[in-house]
């Protein structure tokens, strides 16, 4: 790829900026996630006592981190465009790289986080399974999925001003959606209503996503073989389908930013 | 069909901007309906063809909103066209982007990486010219500390560096450079000097006719989104004098004090009225004065600062009176001549071999010994 080294150049940038250069910096992405963990595994987990999964905040903050990596991702890229405006209306140059080093920045935070959580997990186990293996294209398709839909969003935000607070008001609902602090099929309510464990595992494209990466990391198992295929196909569908949006409407970027 | 490197092709280049409509629309809008059909689009280009050889030097003049900037962005490729075809070969650089980009928290030394990779360079080319691009900006020990701390001079002059090392095929300039000091940007025209002598397009969009003169060879005229000119640059100049001249009366103004002027000419070696000259060209300035004439007359010509740098008065023989100036004996740089109650602005273009305000035409050569100056003791024997 021809801009592989502008690409490294803005996520340096990126980096660079969102941490200060500090080493505190990144801890405080870091604790972030881990706070919401204490918190969701104190609720749930202690006090209403409503699960019984063995290591509750394990499987917490797998699931967690994926979603932290999605959701920052996407409020990040959306204002990028915004961000960059004054280069973007100056230089040619290709815009991807702007949502797509945003996302990148995401990933290495994601990626630290997972190196933290990796051997706890692997430790609690005492097990070290072929299946972790599975991590590598899991992750790949991740980043995939979450830079469809981070491109797709970042130029309708530069067209339409009110797509990230839209966004930004979705999340919190569709993370109480998402099979984060819960399994789908432990939850009581679901009998008799096929249609929403169909909503809750199908319809939210993140769900297969969490429960993939929760199944390798956190329970050292091969995902089922539907759930695979759906991140696949997924994580396929959003980068297509994010680049050919972004690529069709960003001739005019330097005119609406 | 594409095109050589440095070469430029428009053909029927149209756009237009929308006022309002574009900025600031949300999806509510968008679901209510009510985007904005006020104002109608403002065509910026409208049809312009136009190609431009590799090495050739082009200026665009045209008054404000005759479509300038907006030629500038869609050859740089920022804005695309309505209508119409662009082509523009080989490696475009703007130095309407000097330091766009720049991130605050780093270096000059990983800026330069940063904006290098903008331009599409890859690691090693950047690499190559890194020593190149710092010596030249004169940033010293600056180098390695954050560009937060620069001067706005020292941002534009690293970004002058960068872009400056390049190696650009088509180099877009609007208006003349304002990099640093004089002396840096003296420099900075060397280069772009250098640059064309190598064979690179240079298009300068510029409002001062005397830049267009030192460095075009050729000019464009636009008027409302149109070409309304293309050929040589005394003429391009003179049509687009004629275009302002509607507006604000080319370039003349009027004094406080008794009408005794009725009209001032600055007429070339062929009798045309210009107000664009070449240092050392003969200039003839003619008068036509109220009748009877005035019993005294004062000419002055000052430079930009209102320096007088030649002053002359005679008493008018009759009303039409003409002063010949055989040679014109100043350097680049714009000029007000002042006669009676009438100031004409002037601009000398400049010829490389001088600087300062006089053009004494010397040269230089190695002396004989018996012509340099005598030591004491050549002056007693």
């Amino acid at each position: 790829m021809r801009y592989r080294y502008l690409l490294e150049q803005m996520v340096r940038r990126e980096l660079r900026q969102k941490y200060k250069g500090s080493v505190l910096g990144i801890v405080w992405y870091v604790v972030n996630p881990l706070v919401l963990m204490g918190a969701y595994a104190l609720m749930f987990g202690v006090l209403l006592d409503a699960v019984q999964i063995d290591d509750y905040p394990l499987f917490l903050i797998v699931g967690l981190i994926v979603w932290v990596f999605f959701s920052q991702s996407l409020l990040a890229a959306a204002t990028s465009l915004l961000e960059q405006a004054s280069l973007v209306g100056k230089v040619r140059f290709p815009r991807e790289t702007v949502p797509a080093s945003v996302v990148a920045v995401q990933l290495v935070t994601f990626l630290v986080l997972l190196g933290l959580a990796l051997p706890v997990t692997v430790a609690v186990r005492g097990t070290l399974e072929p299946a972790l293996l599975l991590l590598v294209p899991l992750v790949a398709c991740l980043f995939a999925f979450t830079l469809g839909v981070a491109l797709a969003v970042a130029v309708l935000h530069a067209y339409y001003r009110d797509v990230q607070p839209i966004l930004a008001a979705a999340l919190l609902p569709w993370f109480f959606l998402t099979p984060i602090f819960f399994r789908v099929q432990d939850l009581p309510g679901l009998d008799g209503r096929g249609w929403a464990e169909v909503l809750l595992r199908w319809v939210n494209p993140v769900a297969p996503f969490v429960e993939a990466v929760r199944d390798v990391v956190y329970a050292g198992a091969v995902p089922g073989g539907g759930t695979l295929l759906y991140v696949a196909l997924a994580s396929a569908a959003a980068l297509l389908g994010g680049w050919a949006l972004f690529r069709r409407l960003q001739g005019e970027l330097a005119v609406v930013l | 069909m594409s095109v050589a490197a440095g070469e430029i092709l428009l053909e029927g280049a149209s756009r237009s901007f929308s006022v309002r409509a574009d900025r600031g629309t949300t999806l509510k809008e968008l679901a209510l309906r009510r985007r904005g059909r006020g104002a109608a689009p403002v065509r910026a280009l409208d049809g312009v063809s136009l190609r431009v050889a590799p090495g050739e030097t082009v200026g665009i003049v045209g008054r404000n909103g005759a479509g300038k900037s907006s030629t500038l962005r869609v050859l740089a490729g920022i804005v695309p066209l309505h209508a119409g075809r662009v082509e523009v070969g080989g490696r475009v650089v703007s130095l309407l982007e000097l330091g766009a980009g720049f991130g605050r928290e780093f270096s000059g030394r990983e800026n330069v990486e940063l904006n290098g990779a903008l331009h599409g360079l890859t690691r090693e080319e950047v690499a190559a010219r890194m020593d190149d691009v710092l010596a030249f900006s004169e940033l010293g020990g600056f180098v390695d500390a954050p560009v937060k701390t620069y001067s706005a001079g020292m941002l534009v002059r690293l970004g002058f560096s960068i872009a400056a090392h390049l190696d650009a095929d088509v180099l877009l300039i609007d208006e003349v450079l304002a990099v640093g000091d004089e002396g840096f940007q003296r420099k900075c025209l060397r280069r772009i000097s250098q640059r064309i002598a190598a064979g690179a397009t240079l298009v300068l969009v510029s409002h001062d006719p005397g830049a267009i003169e030192r460095v075009c060879e050729r000019v464009v005229v636009l008027d409302g989104g149109r070409k309304v000119f293309d050929g040589p640059v005394s003429d391009g100049l003179l049509e687009y004098h004629r275009l302002i001249g509607i507006e604000h009366g080319g370039g003349e103004s009027v004094r406080s004090g008794p009408t005794v002027v009725e009209d001032v000419e600055l007429l070339d070696e062929a009798g045309r009225a210009r107000h664009v000259f070449r240092a050392g060209e003969p200039l003839r300035i003619a008068l036509r004065l109220i009748e009877p004439p005035p019993s005294a007359l004062e000419l002055e010509v000052r430079d930009e600062s209102g320096r007088s740098v030649f002053r002359t008065s005679t008493s008018p023989a009759g009303e039409a009176i003409v002063f010949e100036v055989e040679r014109l004996a100043l350097l680049g740089g714009d000029y007000d001549l002042v006669v009676g109650d009438r100031v004409v602005r002037f601009s000398v273009a400049d010829e490389p071999g001088g600087e300062g305000v006089a053009d004494l035409r010397g040269t230089w050569r190695a002396a004989d010994l018996s012509e340099t100056a005598p030591s004491s003791g050549g002056a007693a024997a």
